[in-house]
């Protein structure tokens, strides 16, 4: 008895496992109360910092309350008869305004009453684009263009038109362009350029098939399979072709180009040629490289010609868009 | 070692087998008390709500299982043991803790406590105390802090607590002499 309790004891005792002597002598001896109370209040306070730190992260945390309702409701038969009367008194409603609608002097009544607006679907439809300006053509003859009635128009060109066309072709198919606009109609037997003058059956000196002076497969001085002097698809007004009364734009604005990480350390130099559309307020567009050079100087050639600004070239005092081409020099100092 | 049920008992036993049939009340009553065997577990209050909610939510759904072997809250207290064990094993943890070491505030340690502390170099010992606890239990294997929390936070018997974590007398016994060893070696440090 006189013997004061081990520290196994004291943590047994704290434990709640100690026997009936190691608990009697802990209530009883004023030694071992102090001793088991040096490792007892710590953990006291420990407890009860816990519980306080708990109760408060739980009060600020979320109400996560109504994820978890576990109420025990079930639809018995009153739910379902509710839901039934529900469903009838709607499908009714419905039922009924279906049924007005349809009566004539209903329909009158509304037609008379009822002020519709039309909505403003302008600003939600898309825009017409501009004719694109059209094709070209001609097979390298010395000679002009002849004169003839256009081709017909066709969303995809398959046959170039030609003045002289192919005897017995293996798959025939109908010289066409592509156009948006109805050509002049000319009364002519053969197909030509409606605009020529000359009479004398040639291709025109274009190369690429079709007729005219361009290239592509259209007719007229542009390019692509449409017909006039612009380029792609349709019947004239796209970018006019330097030359023939029309001014060549010149430049009001330059940027130089910069060299490429790349071309710079092989030394590399030479020049790109791009072909741009300059429109009709002097600004680039639709560049393209013609003649490349690599090591990523072309992009930095189209890079900076993105950024000059022209006098745009004028056909007949007006300002006009024009196709370009652009020579970019890269040299190393 | 059968367990004979007396006559006498029957009736708490039945009582324990319906206290899941208000399970709503269940909740309400247990909640606090899982979430802060959890969240002291754990130290992540984010973490320590959803395992709760989980916790509940696998109660609900094993509550056909529920023999009333023990009470309501040993049940609960023990589908939360597990939860705890699993979260950890899951290595989700390992990332927490390094980041979140101290998300325990000191200072919300120290404002709990009781009375009697008037003088402040009492409290200030005392949370140093309490701190140097938390440290301690937060460094002890899962095992042993699971241990040590359910004996020394939520005062359960050991009886409860072989229920709980599904060992043995002996071995919850040892985990709760090496916890405490480890919490008198901090307090000594302390003192020193």
């Amino acid at each position: 008895m006189s013997q004061h309790l081990s520290r196994l004891q004291i943590s047994e005792y704290l434990i709640g496992s100690g026997d009936p002597f190691g608990q009697w002598h802990a209530r009883e001896c004023p030694a071992c109360r102090a001793e088991i109370k040096i490792l007892a209040r710590p953990l006291a306070l420990f407890r009860a910092s816990v519980h306080r730190w708990s109760e408060r992260q739980l009060s600020a945390g979320v109400e996560t309350a109504p994820v978890l309702q576990f109420t025990r409701e079930s639809y018995d038969r009153a739910w379902y008869s509710a839901g039934a009367y529900s469903l009838l008194v709607h499908g009714a409603m419905a039922a009924l305004l279906l049924v007005a609608g349809s009566v004539k002097p209903v329909q009158r009544f509304a037609r008379d009453t009822a002020t519709l607006i039309a909505p403003r679907l302008k600003p939600y439809l898309p825009e017409k684009s501009a004719v694109q300006g059209g094709g070209g053509g001609g097979t390298r003859s010395p000679l002009e263009a002849e004169r003839g009635k256009p081709p017909k128009i066709a969303p995809r060109q398959f046959t170039p038109p030609r003045v002289d066309p192919f005897e017995n072709p293996k798959l025939p198919m109908t010289p066409a362009i592509v156009s948006s606009l109805e050509p002049p109609d000319i009364p002519m037997p053969n197909l030509g350029d409606p605009l020529s003058r000359l009479s004398l059956p040639s291709n025109g000196t274009g190369f690429g098939g079709g007729i005219g002076s361009g290239f592509g497969g259209g007719v007229g001085p542009g390019k692509g399979p449409g017909a006039g002097p612009g380029s792609e698809g349709g019947v004239t007004g796209g970018a006019y072709r330097i030359g023939g009364g029309v001014s060549a734009p010149s430049v009001v604005f330059k940027v130089e180009p910069e060299y490429s990480e790349e071309a710079r350390k092989a030394k590399f130099q030479g020049t790109v040629v791009l072909q741009l559309v300059v429109d009709e307020k002097g600004m680039p567009g639709q560049i393209r490289v013609v003649r490349p050079l690599g090591l990523g100087l072309d992009q930095k050639a189209v890079e900076a010609v993105a950024k000059w600004r022209f006098q745009p070239g004028r056909k007949d005092g007006r300002p006009v868009a024009v196709i370009a081409m652009i020579e970019v020099n890269f040299r190393l100092l | 070692m059968e367990r004979v049920i007396s006559s006498e008992a029957m009736p708490a036993l039945v009582e324990r087998v319906h206290s899941l049939d208000n399970f709503e009340a269940l909740v309400e009553q247990y909640r606090p008390r899982i979430f802060r065997f959890i969240l002291a577990s754990l130290r992540n209050r984010e973490s320590a709500e959803n395992l709760t909610q989980d916790c509940f939510v696998r109660a609900y759904q094993a509550r056909d299982q529920f023999r009333g072997a023990s009470s309501a809250g040993t049940w609960l207290m023990q589908i939360a043991a597990n939860l705890v064990r699993s979260h950890e094993a899951s290595g989700r943890l390992k990332f927490w803790r390094r980041t979140l070491r101290g998300d325990v505030d000191p200072s919300d340690a120290g404002d709990a406590i009781p009375d009697g502390q008037t003088s402040p170099e009492q409290l200030a010992a005392a949370k140093q105390q309490v701190e140097r606890i938390w440290k301690v239990a937060g460094r002890l294997s899962g095992k042993q802090r699971t241990v040590f929390l359910l004996r020394f936070v939520e005062d359960m018997e050991l009886l409860e607590i072989t229920t709980v974590t599904g060992m043995k007398e002996g071995t919850v016994k040892t985990h709760l002499f090496r916890a405490l060893k480890s919490v008198r070696a901090a307090l000594e440090e302390q003192t020193k």
